[in-house]
């Protein structure tokens, strides 16, 4: 079921902005904040807008935005990762230290700060996200690289005559990628969340864009009579965190040694 | 240190290797100078017990643990494997020198398939994978697993404990080594297990005169497979000799102690015989003869004068101040 529920999240985020119409980019002011009716099945929105319709179209800034920034930071994490666990002493040394400035920058005061730079946007969020996402990535797999450097099999390799690189890429990474699955698939509903915070207090995707948080700023102010405009996103947000966390939890599970036949 | 006299031309020639923990802290010595010589298709075994050193030494003649300091020579014919880079190290194992390891449960990556981990060495050497996987397919079929071709995709959690240990021998076999090294390969393994390996080990250095090192703490072991056996002893080798001298008439004390200890099923013993006391901690070695607090024969000099290695009569070689005056 969560497999299913990810499945449709992704296809929607894919094909969202292409099968909704165009309409949801355009006020109707006449037809604002009406109730859930046969035409608008979950109302409208303070500018007439498809509350449904906005929502699916908001689906690949949120959800493909959130892949996005996972998938970026896990490759920077992973490169610094392997390098210091191939390098010397001294490049891990710098490496993890370099790590440690990046856990001491707190997300929030970053994306701040790029937004103030480059103006807020969706795309400012998105670096922001990337520049504090990749230490996490970073030290865990480090840490999870350097268990797998002392299993026998790596000796086993290494005896072979297989060489340092060949080493990481064949055998060390591959074994080491499965613990890294869960963390990112939980990353990316953490992401949802904390980018749909970020364009809720406007330092994300702005208005008129449909990304979920953006859409749930915008409708706070009518929550007491219009309380679908913001409710929507809202949901599809819990979901999506929901579903990618309980994905995330299934990949844990599943890579349990107790729980796989031998 | 008069120690050669193996006839066959010395295809391994370790001469005093000293491996010692990283410097910085207090550098502890693991192995103090130990002199150890294969010939072609001679096979050594490497005796001791846990924390003598032999696993260290083992895995020193394939440069393994980087963090340790490995002084002495190490030779294969005419290669200095001390003085090799990186790169070059890569070249000679797996081709020159072949390693078996304690545990072939761990000793496989359970996300590559049988096939892709024996080719690995022949692909390593440029050759065709298609080619590279009919030789592992080979390999394995000569070492006795059944429909080799069609369990190439197998992963290795699908093998058994004896299936998987042919696996590794295959691994180490695969790129026709000059010399195997074997790291303890039956202490993970049932009894029955342990025998067929054994008998594989057998017949695989005969049918190929390989070189063999192996490394264990089981004289039962050493017995059917050994043509000499290296004892070692607190990072020292305290005795060398033709495995059937040794057996029949030990001269190192240690040695002797080691004999008494095996269990036999046709001696009733009303208890276990044991050597007193416990081998010394590396950091806390002894003066003289390492093995003086424990020895029943101990003399005076034992314990201030470390005994010097000598040729025995039968080829060997003996580091014991008893012997000095027996003239045995």
């Amino acid at each position: 079921m969560v497999v299913g529920a990810v499945a449709v999240i992704v296809v929607l985020a894919v094909v969202g902005p292409w099968v909704a119409p165009e309409s949801v980019y355009r006020s109707d002011i006449a037809n604002a904040l009406a109730g859930p009716s046969s035409e608008h099945w979950l109302g409208t929105d303070d500018q007439g807008r498809d509350v449904l319709w906005r929502t699916i179209a908001g689906a690949r800034s949120s959800v493909l935005s959130a892949v996005l920034v996972v998938a970026a930071y896990s490759l920077i994490g992973t490169a610094l990762a392997t390098m210091a666990t191939v390098g010397g002493r001294w490049i891990d040394e710098t490496l993890m230290r370099v790590t440690d400035i990046g856990f001491a920058l707190p997300g929030l005061v970053v994306a701040l700060g790029i937004a103030a730079a480059l103006g807020p946007s969706l795309s400012s969020a998105l670096i922001a996200m990337i520049a504090t996402g990749w230490p996490y990535t970073a030290r865990l797999l480090r840490g999870v690289m350097r268990e797998t450097m002392a299993s026998p099999f790596v000796d086993g390799a290494v005896v072979l005559g297989v060489s340092r690189w060949r080493l990481m890429r064949r055998h060390v990474l591959p074994n080491s990628l499965d613990v890294m699955t869960v963390k990112w698939a939980g990353d990316i509903g953490n992401t949802v969340l904390v980018l749909a915070g970020l364009s809720f207090i406007g330092v994300g995707a702005q208005p008129p864009s449909a990304e979920w948080g953006a859409a749930v700023a915008g409708a706070r102010d009518y929550l007491s009579t219009a309380w679908w405009a913001a409710l929507v996103p809202g949901i599809a947000i819990v979901i999506t965190a929901a579903a990618f966390g309980l994905l995330g939890d299934m990949l844990h599970e599943r890579r349990d040694p107790a729980r796989q036949g031998a | 240190m008069t120690t050669e006299v193996v006839q066959r031309t010395a295809l391994l020639q370790v001469s005093g290797l000293t491996i010692d923990t990283e410097p910085g802290g207090t550098s502890v010595r693991l192995v103090d100078g130990v002199d150890l010589t294969v010939a072609a298709g001679e096979r050594v075994a490497l005796v001791g017990e846990s924390g003598s050193g032999k696993s260290v030494t083992a895995r020193a003649l394939m440069r393994l643990d980087g963090s340790l300091t490995i002084g002495g020579s190490i030779r294969l014919g005419d290669t200095e494997i001390l003085a090799q880079t990186e790169r070059h190290l890569s070249m000679i194992r797996g081709s020159r020198i072949g390693m078996v390891f304690q545990d072939p449960m761990s000793a496989l990556d359970p996300l590559q398939s049988i096939g892709a981990q024996v080719s690995e060495p022949l692909r390593l050497r440029g050759i065709r994978k298609k080619d590279a996987l009919r030789r592992a397919a080979e390999v394995l079929s000569e070492l006795g697993v059944v429909r080799a071709h069609d369990r190439l995709g197998a992963y290795p959690h699908e093998f058994s404990g004896g299936m998987r240990q042919r696996v590794v021998l295959a691994m180490a076999l695969v790129g026709e080594p000059e010399i195997l090294i074997a790291d303890e390969p039956t202490t993970a393994l049932d009894v029955r297990v342990q025998q067929q390996v054994l008998k594989l080990l057998d017949e695989v250095t005969r049918e190929r005169g390989l070189g063999l090192l192996l490394i264990t703490h089981d004289l039962g072991v050493v017995a059917g497979l050994a043509d000499r056996v290296a004892v070692m002893y607190s990072g020292r080798i305290v005795e060398d000799r033709p495995v059937g001298a040794l057996f029949a008439d030990p001269l190192h004390p240690y040695t002797a102690g080691l004999l008494a200890a095996v269990p036999r099923l046709d001696v009733r013993l009303p208890r276990m015989t044991t050597i007193p006391g416990a081998p010394p901690s590396p950091a806390l070695r002894p003066a003289g003869c390492p093995f003086h607090p424990r020895c029943p024969v101990a003399m005076d000099r034992c314990a201030s004068e470390t005994p010097p290695t000598t040729a025995t009569p039968d080829g060997g070689r003996l580091a014991c101040h008893l012997d000095q005056g027996s003239g045995n």
